[in-house]
Protein backbone atom coordinates (compact mmCIF):
# COMPACT_ATOMS: atom_id res chain seq x y z
CA UNK A 1 0.00 0.00 0.00
CA UNK A 2 1.18 3.49 -0.83
CA UNK A 3 0.26 6.22 1.61
CA UNK A 4 1.08 9.82 0.78
CA UNK A 5 0.40 12.52 3.33
CA UNK A 6 0.70 16.27 2.63
CA UNK A 7 3.42 15.76 0.06
CA UNK A 8 5.07 18.93 -1.18
CA UNK A 9 7.62 18.74 -3.91
CA UNK A 10 9.39 21.16 -6.21
CA UNK A 11 12.72 21.53 -7.93
CA UNK A 12 13.06 25.16 -6.90
CA UNK A 13 12.25 26.74 -3.58
CA UNK A 14 9.01 28.67 -3.71
CA UNK A 15 7.85 26.93 -6.90
CA UNK A 16 6.32 23.70 -5.79
CA UNK A 17 5.15 21.15 -8.30
CA UNK A 18 2.97 19.45 -5.71
CA UNK A 19 1.71 20.99 -2.53
CA UNK A 20 -0.04 19.15 0.31
CA UNK A 21 -0.82 16.15 -1.85
CA UNK A 22 -2.51 13.30 -0.02
CA UNK A 23 -3.27 10.00 -1.67
CA UNK A 24 -3.74 6.33 -0.85
CA UNK A 25 -3.10 3.54 -3.33
CA UNK A 26 -4.10 -0.04 -2.56
CA UNK A 27 -2.44 -3.30 -3.54
CA UNK A 28 -4.32 -5.50 -5.97
CA UNK A 29 -4.85 -2.75 -8.53
CA UNK A 30 -3.41 -1.48 -11.75
CA UNK A 31 -3.37 2.28 -11.56
CA UNK A 32 -3.15 4.53 -14.55
CA UNK A 33 -1.49 7.85 -13.77
CA UNK A 34 -2.60 10.33 -16.37
CA UNK A 35 -1.48 13.87 -16.89
CA UNK A 36 -0.38 16.32 -19.52
CA UNK A 37 3.25 16.67 -20.53
CA UNK A 38 5.08 18.39 -17.69
CA UNK A 39 2.32 17.70 -15.18
CA UNK A 40 4.84 16.01 -12.88
CA UNK A 41 4.03 12.35 -13.49
CA UNK A 42 7.67 11.26 -13.72
CA UNK A 43 8.55 13.41 -10.72
CA UNK A 44 5.79 11.72 -8.76
CA UNK A 45 7.09 8.25 -9.67
CA UNK A 46 10.66 9.27 -8.81
CA UNK A 47 9.50 10.43 -5.40
CA UNK A 48 7.83 7.05 -4.89
CA UNK A 49 10.98 5.08 -5.70
CA UNK A 50 13.18 7.41 -3.61
CA UNK A 51 15.10 9.10 -6.41
CA UNK A 52 13.71 12.49 -5.43
CA UNK A 53 13.05 13.62 -1.88
CA UNK A 54 9.90 15.49 -0.85
CA UNK A 55 10.22 19.02 0.49
CA UNK A 56 7.46 18.30 2.96
CA UNK A 57 5.04 15.58 3.95
CA UNK A 58 5.54 11.84 4.05
CA UNK A 59 5.50 8.90 1.68
CA UNK A 60 5.11 5.37 3.00
CA UNK A 61 5.21 2.31 0.74
CA UNK A 62 4.35 -0.95 2.49
CA UNK A 63 5.79 0.60 5.66
CA UNK A 64 9.03 1.78 4.04
CA UNK A 65 10.20 5.35 3.61
CA UNK A 66 11.41 5.55 -0.01
CA UNK A 67 14.04 8.28 0.48
CA UNK A 68 16.13 5.92 2.63
CA UNK A 69 16.47 3.54 -0.35
CA UNK A 70 17.10 0.56 1.91
CA UNK A 71 17.71 -2.81 0.21
CA UNK A 72 14.63 -4.27 1.96
CA UNK A 73 12.52 -1.60 0.29
CA UNK A 74 14.22 -1.69 -3.12
CA UNK A 75 13.76 -5.48 -3.31
CA UNK A 76 10.01 -4.90 -3.24
CA UNK A 77 9.72 -2.20 -5.87
CA UNK A 78 10.87 -1.86 -9.47
CA UNK A 79 10.94 1.30 -11.53
CA UNK A 80 11.03 1.33 -15.31
CA UNK A 81 11.98 4.84 -16.42
CA UNK A 82 10.86 6.43 -19.65
CA UNK A 83 14.35 6.32 -21.11
CA UNK A 84 16.13 3.02 -20.91
CA UNK A 85 19.79 2.42 -21.49
CA UNK A 86 20.90 -1.16 -21.07
CA UNK A 87 24.57 -2.01 -20.54
CA UNK A 88 26.68 -3.64 -23.19
CA UNK A 89 25.97 -7.19 -22.01
CA UNK A 90 24.29 -10.28 -23.40
CA UNK A 91 20.89 -11.26 -22.00
CA UNK A 92 22.45 -14.16 -20.10
CA UNK A 93 25.15 -11.99 -18.53
CA UNK A 94 22.62 -9.27 -17.64
CA UNK A 95 20.51 -11.87 -15.90
CA UNK A 96 23.53 -13.27 -14.11
CA UNK A 97 24.52 -9.84 -12.76
CA UNK A 98 21.19 -8.18 -12.00
CA UNK A 99 18.59 -10.83 -11.17
CA UNK A 100 20.23 -12.04 -7.89
CA UNK A 101 19.33 -8.69 -6.32
CA UNK A 102 15.63 -9.56 -6.56
CA UNK A 103 14.78 -12.55 -4.33
CA UNK A 104 11.53 -13.37 -6.17
CA UNK A 105 12.96 -13.13 -9.67
CA UNK A 106 11.38 -15.72 -11.99
CA UNK A 107 13.78 -16.67 -14.78
CA UNK A 108 11.28 -18.84 -16.67
CA UNK A 109 8.74 -16.05 -16.69
CA UNK A 110 11.43 -13.61 -17.84
CA UNK A 111 12.18 -15.74 -20.91
CA UNK A 112 8.45 -16.13 -21.52
CA UNK A 113 8.07 -12.34 -21.47
CA UNK A 114 10.94 -11.97 -23.94
CA UNK A 115 9.26 -14.50 -26.19
CA UNK A 116 5.89 -12.75 -26.01
CA UNK A 117 7.47 -9.36 -26.65
CA UNK A 118 9.58 -10.87 -29.45
CA UNK A 119 12.95 -9.83 -28.06
CA UNK A 120 15.53 -12.17 -29.47
CA UNK A 121 19.24 -11.62 -29.59
CA UNK A 122 22.45 -13.48 -28.95
CA UNK A 123 24.36 -10.21 -29.25
CA UNK A 124 24.84 -7.50 -26.67
CA UNK A 125 21.73 -5.67 -25.52
CA UNK A 126 23.17 -2.31 -26.51
CA UNK A 127 22.88 -3.36 -30.16
CA UNK A 128 19.08 -3.57 -29.87
CA UNK A 129 16.81 -0.75 -31.02
CA UNK A 130 15.33 1.58 -28.38
CA UNK A 131 11.95 -0.18 -28.59
CA UNK A 132 13.57 -3.61 -28.15
CA UNK A 133 15.66 -2.36 -25.23
CA UNK A 134 12.54 -0.99 -23.62
CA UNK A 135 10.74 -4.31 -24.03
CA UNK A 136 13.73 -6.10 -22.53
CA UNK A 137 13.68 -3.85 -19.45
CA UNK A 138 9.92 -4.29 -19.11
CA UNK A 139 10.33 -8.10 -19.26
CA UNK A 140 13.01 -7.91 -16.57
CA UNK A 141 10.90 -5.61 -14.40
CA UNK A 142 7.89 -7.90 -14.65
CA UNK A 143 9.96 -10.99 -13.83
CA UNK A 144 11.34 -9.36 -10.65
CA UNK A 145 7.95 -10.06 -9.07
CA UNK A 146 8.15 -7.01 -6.84
CA UNK A 147 5.11 -5.93 -4.87
CA UNK A 148 5.11 -2.54 -6.54
CA UNK A 149 5.94 -1.91 -10.17
CA UNK A 150 6.24 1.66 -11.42
CA UNK A 151 6.24 2.19 -15.17
CA UNK A 152 6.92 5.60 -16.66
CA UNK A 153 5.58 5.95 -20.21
CA UNK A 154 6.16 2.23 -20.87
CA UNK A 155 4.67 2.21 -24.35
CA UNK A 156 6.83 5.03 -25.73
CA UNK A 157 8.91 3.64 -28.54
CA UNK A 158 6.76 0.52 -28.96
CA UNK A 159 5.06 -0.43 -32.19
CA UNK A 160 1.34 -1.28 -32.25
CA UNK A 161 1.66 -5.10 -31.92
CA UNK A 162 4.09 -4.61 -29.03
CA UNK A 163 1.60 -2.39 -27.23
CA UNK A 164 -1.00 -5.14 -27.46
CA UNK A 165 1.49 -7.71 -26.18
CA UNK A 166 2.47 -5.34 -23.40
CA UNK A 167 -1.14 -5.04 -22.24
CA UNK A 168 -1.54 -8.83 -22.26
CA UNK A 169 1.63 -9.29 -20.23
CA UNK A 170 0.66 -6.68 -17.68
CA UNK A 171 -2.69 -8.40 -17.20
CA UNK A 172 -0.98 -11.75 -16.81
CA UNK A 173 1.41 -10.64 -14.04
CA UNK A 174 -1.24 -8.97 -12.00
CA UNK A 175 -1.99 -10.57 -8.62
CA UNK A 176 -3.90 -9.45 -5.56
CA UNK A 177 -0.77 -8.58 -3.58
CA UNK A 178 0.84 -6.51 -6.32
CA UNK A 179 0.34 -2.94 -7.38
CA UNK A 180 1.16 -1.55 -10.77
CA UNK A 181 1.31 2.17 -11.39
CA UNK A 182 1.56 3.12 -15.02
CA UNK A 183 2.20 6.71 -15.95
CA UNK A 184 1.45 7.81 -19.47
CA UNK A 185 0.18 10.60 -21.63
CA UNK A 186 -0.74 8.06 -24.31
CA UNK A 187 -4.05 7.40 -22.70
CA UNK A 188 -5.39 4.94 -25.25
CA UNK A 189 -2.58 2.52 -24.42
CA UNK A 190 -4.21 1.89 -21.06
CA UNK A 191 -7.63 0.97 -22.47
CA UNK A 192 -8.97 -2.22 -20.87
CA UNK A 193 -5.86 -2.49 -18.73
CA UNK A 194 -6.24 -0.36 -15.64
CA UNK A 195 -8.84 -0.67 -12.92
CA UNK A 196 -8.00 2.55 -11.07
CA UNK A 197 -7.28 5.95 -12.48
CA UNK A 198 -5.40 8.95 -11.14
CA UNK A 199 -5.46 12.22 -13.05
CA UNK A 200 -2.97 14.92 -12.08
CA UNK A 201 -2.84 18.48 -13.33
CA UNK A 202 -1.22 21.67 -12.04
CA UNK A 203 0.23 19.86 -9.05
CA UNK A 204 -3.13 18.57 -7.93
CA UNK A 205 -4.81 15.18 -7.99
CA UNK A 206 -8.03 15.84 -9.85
CA UNK A 207 -9.27 12.29 -9.77
CA UNK A 208 -8.33 9.11 -7.92
CA UNK A 209 -10.98 6.49 -8.34
CA UNK A 210 -11.81 3.12 -9.85
CA UNK A 211 -13.05 2.55 -13.37
CA UNK A 212 -16.21 1.03 -11.87
CA UNK A 213 -16.80 4.24 -9.96
CA UNK A 214 -16.28 6.23 -13.14
CA UNK A 215 -18.94 4.22 -14.99
CA UNK A 216 -21.27 4.53 -12.03
CA UNK A 217 -21.01 8.29 -11.96
CA UNK A 218 -20.39 9.19 -15.56
CA UNK A 219 -21.87 8.16 -18.83
CA UNK A 220 -19.99 8.07 -22.14
CA UNK A 221 -22.35 8.44 -25.07
CA UNK A 222 -22.56 9.58 -28.67
CA UNK A 223 -25.46 11.75 -29.84
CA UNK A 224 -26.47 13.09 -33.20
CA UNK A 225 -27.46 16.35 -31.51
CA UNK A 226 -26.47 17.70 -28.14
CA UNK A 227 -28.92 16.74 -25.38
CA UNK A 228 -31.40 19.30 -24.10
CA UNK A 229 -29.72 19.89 -20.71
CA UNK A 230 -26.07 20.83 -21.42
CA UNK A 231 -25.37 21.46 -17.72
CA UNK A 232 -25.01 17.72 -17.24
CA UNK A 233 -22.29 17.53 -19.91
CA UNK A 234 -18.67 17.68 -18.73
CA UNK A 235 -17.11 17.28 -22.11
CA UNK A 236 -18.15 16.96 -25.74
CA UNK A 237 -16.27 16.25 -28.91
CA UNK A 238 -17.44 15.98 -32.47
CA UNK A 239 -16.64 12.76 -34.27
CA UNK A 240 -17.69 10.97 -37.46
CA UNK A 241 -20.44 9.15 -35.57
CA UNK A 242 -21.84 12.33 -34.03
CA UNK A 243 -21.08 14.15 -30.81
CA UNK A 244 -19.32 12.12 -28.12
CA UNK A 245 -20.08 13.36 -24.66
CA UNK A 246 -19.13 12.69 -21.07
CA UNK A 247 -22.02 13.44 -18.77
CA UNK A 248 -23.37 12.68 -15.34
CA UNK A 249 -24.84 9.20 -15.15
CA UNK A 250 -28.27 10.14 -13.86
CA UNK A 251 -30.07 6.97 -14.98
CA UNK A 252 -27.46 4.38 -13.93
CA UNK A 253 -26.71 3.53 -17.54
CA UNK A 254 -23.85 1.20 -18.47
CA UNK A 255 -21.27 2.65 -20.82
CA UNK A 256 -17.69 1.98 -21.78
CA UNK A 257 -15.15 4.42 -20.40
CA UNK A 258 -13.32 6.48 -22.98
CA UNK A 259 -10.15 7.38 -21.08
CA UNK A 260 -9.24 10.20 -23.41
CA UNK A 261 -12.62 11.85 -23.05
CA UNK A 262 -12.58 11.27 -19.30
CA UNK A 263 -9.18 12.92 -19.05
CA UNK A 264 -10.33 15.92 -21.05
CA UNK A 265 -13.51 16.20 -19.01
CA UNK A 266 -11.67 16.13 -15.69
CA UNK A 267 -8.89 18.52 -16.71
CA UNK A 268 -11.23 20.99 -18.38
CA UNK A 269 -13.83 21.02 -15.64
CA UNK A 270 -11.99 19.98 -12.49
CA UNK A 271 -14.41 21.58 -10.05
CA UNK A 272 -17.43 19.73 -11.42
CA UNK A 273 -15.47 16.48 -11.64
CA UNK A 274 -14.48 16.82 -7.99
CA UNK A 275 -18.04 17.49 -6.98
CA UNK A 276 -19.27 14.41 -8.86
CA UNK A 277 -16.68 12.07 -7.35
CA UNK A 278 -16.59 13.44 -3.83
CA UNK A 279 -20.32 13.15 -3.25
CA UNK B 1 22.14 -4.92 9.73
CA UNK B 2 20.66 -6.46 6.56
CA UNK B 3 19.93 -2.96 5.27
CA UNK B 4 23.47 -1.73 5.97
CA UNK B 5 25.80 -4.58 5.06
CA UNK B 6 25.13 -8.12 3.93
CA UNK B 7 28.10 -10.11 2.65
CA UNK B 8 26.39 -12.11 -0.14
CA UNK B 9 24.79 -8.97 -1.53
CA UNK B 10 28.07 -7.06 -1.34
CA UNK B 11 29.75 -9.86 -3.30
CA UNK B 12 27.04 -9.65 -5.96
CA UNK B 13 27.42 -5.88 -6.11
CA UNK B 14 31.18 -6.06 -6.53
CA UNK B 15 30.81 -8.64 -9.28
CA UNK B 16 28.15 -6.57 -11.00
CA UNK B 17 30.20 -3.37 -10.74
CA UNK B 18 33.29 -4.97 -12.25
CA UNK B 19 31.58 -6.92 -15.01
CA UNK B 20 28.77 -4.56 -16.00
CA UNK B 21 31.24 -2.12 -17.57
CA UNK B 22 34.30 -4.27 -18.22
CA UNK B 23 35.89 -1.72 -20.54
CA UNK B 24 35.91 0.93 -17.83
CA UNK B 25 36.51 -1.20 -14.77
CA UNK B 26 38.99 -3.72 -16.17
CA UNK B 27 40.09 -2.39 -19.56
CA UNK B 28 40.98 1.09 -18.32
CA UNK B 29 43.32 -0.03 -15.50
CA UNK B 30 44.84 -2.54 -17.94
CA UNK B 31 45.45 0.24 -20.47
CA UNK B 32 47.02 2.46 -17.81
CA UNK B 33 49.40 -0.29 -16.73
CA UNK B 34 50.31 -0.92 -20.38
CA UNK B 35 51.04 2.77 -20.96
CA UNK B 36 53.21 2.90 -17.82
CA UNK B 37 55.07 -0.21 -18.98
CA UNK B 38 55.68 1.24 -22.46
CA UNK B 39 56.78 4.58 -21.02
CA UNK B 40 59.22 2.85 -18.68
CA UNK B 41 60.49 0.50 -21.38
CA UNK B 42 61.06 3.26 -23.94
CA UNK B 43 62.54 5.96 -21.77
CA UNK B 44 64.54 4.11 -19.11
CA UNK B 45 67.69 3.56 -21.20
CA UNK B 46 69.64 6.77 -20.55
CA UNK B 47 71.02 5.71 -17.21
CA UNK B 48 71.20 9.14 -15.65
CA UNK B 49 67.45 9.56 -16.18
CA UNK B 50 66.47 6.22 -14.72
CA UNK B 51 65.32 7.60 -11.39
CA UNK B 52 63.34 10.37 -13.13
CA UNK B 53 61.54 7.75 -15.22
CA UNK B 54 60.77 5.69 -12.14
CA UNK B 55 59.37 8.78 -10.42
CA UNK B 56 57.17 9.84 -13.32
CA UNK B 57 55.91 6.31 -14.00
CA UNK B 58 55.05 5.81 -10.34
CA UNK B 59 53.41 9.19 -9.89
CA UNK B 60 51.27 9.06 -13.04
CA UNK B 61 50.49 5.37 -12.77
CA UNK B 62 49.25 5.64 -9.23
CA UNK B 63 47.80 9.14 -9.09
CA UNK B 64 46.65 9.56 -12.69
CA UNK B 65 45.38 6.01 -13.12
CA UNK B 66 43.74 5.97 -9.70
CA UNK B 67 42.03 9.31 -10.23
CA UNK B 68 40.72 8.34 -13.68
CA UNK B 69 39.38 5.04 -12.36
CA UNK B 70 37.83 6.79 -9.36
CA UNK B 71 35.94 9.11 -11.70
CA UNK B 72 34.34 6.07 -13.36
CA UNK B 73 33.24 3.99 -10.38
CA UNK B 74 30.27 6.26 -9.71
CA UNK B 75 29.96 7.18 -13.38
CA UNK B 76 26.33 6.14 -13.78
CA UNK B 77 24.75 9.55 -13.82
CA UNK B 78 25.34 10.66 -17.39
CA UNK B 79 21.98 9.16 -18.41
CA UNK B 80 18.66 9.15 -16.61
CA UNK B 81 18.23 5.40 -17.09
CA UNK B 82 21.65 4.38 -15.79
CA UNK B 83 21.45 6.72 -12.80
CA UNK B 84 17.97 5.53 -11.83
CA UNK B 85 19.00 1.92 -12.23
CA UNK B 86 22.09 2.37 -10.05
CA UNK B 87 20.39 4.25 -7.23
CA UNK B 88 17.41 1.88 -7.14
CA UNK B 89 19.49 -1.30 -7.25
CA UNK B 90 18.73 -3.22 -4.03
CA UNK B 91 22.02 -2.65 -2.21
CA UNK B 92 22.73 -0.25 0.62
CA UNK B 93 24.48 3.09 0.20
CA UNK B 94 27.26 1.78 2.38
CA UNK B 95 27.76 -1.27 0.15
CA UNK B 96 27.80 0.89 -2.99
CA UNK B 97 30.30 3.26 -1.41
CA UNK B 98 32.45 0.44 -0.06
CA UNK B 99 32.47 -1.16 -3.48
CA UNK B 100 33.80 2.07 -5.01
CA UNK B 101 36.40 2.41 -2.23
CA UNK B 102 37.49 -1.17 -2.73
CA UNK B 103 37.92 -0.79 -6.49
CA UNK B 104 39.48 2.68 -6.62
CA UNK B 105 41.20 2.78 -3.25
CA UNK B 106 42.36 -0.77 -2.61
CA UNK B 107 42.30 -3.03 -5.67
CA UNK B 108 43.76 -0.60 -8.20
CA UNK B 109 46.61 0.72 -6.01
CA UNK B 110 47.32 -2.83 -4.83
CA UNK B 111 47.54 -4.15 -8.38
CA UNK B 112 49.52 -1.12 -9.49
CA UNK B 113 52.09 -1.47 -6.69
CA UNK B 114 52.60 -5.18 -7.44
CA UNK B 115 52.82 -4.47 -11.17
CA UNK B 116 55.23 -1.58 -10.67
CA UNK B 117 57.49 -3.53 -8.36
CA UNK B 118 57.65 -6.52 -10.76
CA UNK B 119 58.26 -4.27 -13.78
CA UNK B 120 60.81 -2.10 -11.99
CA UNK B 121 62.69 -5.05 -10.47
CA UNK B 122 62.79 -6.79 -13.87
CA UNK B 123 64.28 -3.77 -15.64
CA UNK B 124 66.73 -3.01 -12.84
CA UNK B 125 67.72 -6.71 -12.60
CA UNK B 126 68.20 -6.88 -16.37
CA UNK B 127 70.40 -3.76 -16.24
CA UNK B 128 72.52 -5.15 -13.40
CA UNK B 129 72.86 -8.54 -15.10
CA UNK B 130 74.03 -6.99 -18.35
CA UNK B 131 76.65 -4.70 -16.84
CA UNK B 132 80.18 -5.55 -17.79
CA UNK B 133 81.75 -6.69 -14.51
CA UNK B 134 85.27 -6.07 -15.81
CA UNK B 135 84.72 -2.33 -16.20
CA UNK B 136 86.55 -0.19 -13.67
CA UNK B 137 83.40 1.85 -12.98
CA UNK B 138 81.24 -1.27 -12.60
CA UNK B 139 80.43 -0.64 -8.95
CA UNK B 140 79.55 2.99 -9.61
CA UNK B 141 77.30 2.10 -12.55
CA UNK B 142 75.68 -0.71 -10.58
CA UNK B 143 74.80 1.66 -7.74
CA UNK B 144 73.39 4.30 -10.09
CA UNK B 145 70.31 2.22 -10.81
CA UNK B 146 68.23 0.89 -7.95
CA UNK B 147 64.77 -0.48 -7.36
CA UNK B 148 62.33 2.35 -6.61
CA UNK B 149 61.64 2.42 -2.89
CA UNK B 150 58.00 2.58 -1.81
CA UNK B 151 58.97 4.24 1.48
CA UNK B 152 60.76 7.13 -0.24
CA UNK B 153 59.49 10.70 0.05
CA UNK B 154 58.45 10.64 -3.61
CA UNK B 155 56.45 7.45 -3.16
CA UNK B 156 54.81 8.80 -0.02
CA UNK B 157 53.94 12.05 -1.76
CA UNK B 158 52.54 10.13 -4.74
CA UNK B 159 50.31 8.17 -2.37
CA UNK B 160 49.16 11.44 -0.81
CA UNK B 161 48.34 12.87 -4.27
CA UNK B 162 46.53 9.67 -5.19
CA UNK B 163 44.36 9.72 -2.06
CA UNK B 164 43.42 13.37 -2.59
CA UNK B 165 42.80 13.29 -6.32
CA UNK B 166 40.95 9.96 -6.27
CA UNK B 167 38.80 11.24 -3.40
CA UNK B 168 38.07 14.45 -5.31
CA UNK B 169 37.10 12.41 -8.39
CA UNK B 170 34.74 10.23 -6.35
CA UNK B 171 33.02 13.25 -4.86
CA UNK B 172 33.00 15.10 -8.20
CA UNK B 173 31.39 12.21 -10.05
CA UNK B 174 28.52 12.36 -7.56
CA UNK B 175 28.09 16.12 -7.93
CA UNK B 176 28.60 16.50 -11.67
CA UNK B 177 26.46 14.07 -13.60
CA UNK B 178 28.08 14.55 -16.98
CA UNK B 179 31.80 14.71 -17.96
CA UNK B 180 32.64 14.83 -14.28
CA UNK B 181 36.33 14.15 -14.84
CA UNK B 182 36.79 17.38 -16.83
CA UNK B 183 34.69 19.40 -14.41
CA UNK B 184 36.65 18.12 -11.40
CA UNK B 185 39.97 18.92 -13.09
CA UNK B 186 38.69 22.45 -13.77
CA UNK B 187 37.52 22.87 -10.18
CA UNK B 188 40.87 21.66 -8.82
CA UNK B 189 42.69 24.01 -11.23
CA UNK B 190 40.60 27.00 -10.18
CA UNK B 191 41.08 26.08 -6.52
CA UNK B 192 44.86 25.87 -6.88
CA UNK B 193 45.08 29.14 -8.80
CA UNK B 194 42.89 30.89 -6.24
CA UNK B 195 45.00 29.56 -3.38
CA UNK B 196 48.19 30.59 -5.17
CA UNK B 197 47.02 34.14 -5.81
CA UNK B 198 45.61 34.58 -2.30
CA UNK B 199 48.90 33.32 -0.87
CA UNK B 200 50.85 35.59 -3.21
CA UNK B 201 48.72 38.58 -2.30
CA UNK B 202 49.15 38.02 1.43
CA UNK B 203 52.89 37.46 1.02
CA UNK B 204 53.23 40.64 -1.07
CA UNK B 205 51.32 42.64 1.53
CA UNK B 206 53.40 41.29 4.41
CA UNK B 207 56.83 40.91 2.83
CA UNK B 208 56.96 42.70 -0.49
CA UNK B 209 59.39 41.44 -3.12
CA UNK B 210 57.94 37.93 -3.63
CA UNK B 211 58.76 35.73 -6.60
CA UNK B 212 56.73 32.65 -5.86
CA UNK B 213 54.07 31.76 -3.34
CA UNK B 214 52.95 28.22 -3.93
CA UNK B 215 50.67 27.21 -1.14
CA UNK B 216 51.41 26.64 1.64
CA UNK B 217 54.70 25.59 3.17
CA UNK B 218 57.11 28.19 1.73
CA UNK B 219 57.44 31.30 -0.40
CA UNK B 220 60.35 32.51 -2.54
CA UNK B 221 61.43 36.09 -2.21
CA UNK B 222 64.00 38.24 -4.04
CA UNK B 223 67.00 39.36 -2.06
CA UNK B 224 68.82 42.23 -3.76
CA UNK B 225 72.18 43.88 -2.96
CA UNK B 226 72.04 47.55 -3.81
CA UNK B 227 75.06 49.78 -4.31
CA UNK B 228 75.48 53.29 -2.95
CA UNK B 229 74.13 54.66 -6.26
CA UNK B 230 70.90 52.64 -5.77
CA UNK B 231 71.95 50.17 -8.44
CA UNK B 232 71.21 46.49 -8.02
CA UNK B 233 74.55 44.76 -8.00
CA UNK B 234 73.37 41.30 -7.08
CA UNK B 235 70.04 39.57 -6.70
CA UNK B 236 69.01 36.08 -5.78
CA UNK B 237 65.94 34.22 -4.48
CA UNK B 238 65.62 32.82 -1.01
CA UNK B 239 62.93 30.70 0.53
CA UNK B 240 61.03 31.47 3.67
CA UNK B 241 59.57 28.30 5.11
CA UNK B 242 56.67 27.96 7.46
CA UNK B 243 57.63 27.20 11.05
CA UNK B 244 58.04 23.45 11.51
CA UNK B 245 54.95 23.24 13.73
CA UNK B 246 52.77 24.79 11.03
CA UNK B 247 54.30 22.54 8.36
CA UNK B 248 53.39 19.57 10.53
CA UNK B 249 49.77 20.68 10.76
CA UNK B 250 49.62 21.33 7.01
CA UNK B 251 51.15 17.93 6.39
CA UNK B 252 48.59 16.17 8.57
CA UNK B 253 45.77 18.01 6.83
CA UNK B 254 46.78 17.08 3.29
CA UNK B 255 48.02 13.57 4.07
CA UNK B 256 45.23 12.37 6.35
CA UNK B 257 42.43 14.80 7.04
CA UNK B 258 41.64 15.96 3.48
CA UNK B 259 41.62 12.48 1.86
CA UNK B 260 39.55 11.06 4.72
CA UNK B 261 37.10 13.95 4.42
CA UNK B 262 36.79 13.54 0.64
CA UNK B 263 36.21 9.78 0.79
CA UNK B 264 33.62 10.20 3.57
CA UNK B 265 31.88 13.05 1.74
CA UNK B 266 31.48 10.64 -1.19
CA UNK B 267 29.39 8.38 1.06
CA UNK B 268 27.25 11.24 2.36
CA UNK B 269 26.72 12.57 -1.14
CA UNK B 270 25.74 9.12 -2.44
CA UNK B 271 23.26 8.67 0.41
CA UNK B 272 21.69 12.08 -0.22
CA UNK B 273 21.85 12.04 -3.99
CA UNK B 274 18.65 12.84 -5.84
CA UNK B 275 18.40 12.07 -9.50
Amino acid sequence: MIDIRNLSFGYKKGRLLYENLSLSLESGSIYGLLGKNGAGKSTFLKALIGLLFPKGGKISINGFEPRKRTPSFLETIYFIPEEVNVPSLTIKRYLDLFSPFYPLFDENFFYKCLQVLEVKTQDKLSTLSFGQQKKFVIAFGLACNTKVLLLDEPTNGMDIPSKTQFRKLISSVFTKDRMLLISTHQIRDLDNLIDKIIIVDNGEVLLNTSITEVTDRLCFKTFHDLPADPSEILYSEESLEGISVVMRNMDQEDSKVNLEHLFNAVTERPAIAKEIFVN
Amino acid sequence: MYDTFYWPRFGRLLKKTLLERPMQMLGLPGAILLIIFLYYAIFHLPMHQWFEIQKVAFLFGLTGGGAILASFVFGYFSTNAQGSSYLTLPASHFEKWLCAILIAGVLYPGIFLIFFRVMDASFVGWFHDHLDGTRPDYKQLYDTVNIFRFDSIIARNSIMYFLNYAGAMLVGSLYFNKVSIIKVVLVIGVLFLSMYFINLLIAKILIGDVENAFPFDSIDIWVRKISAGSRVVHSETRSIDLPSGSVGIFDIIIRYFLPAALWIIAYIRLRDKEF
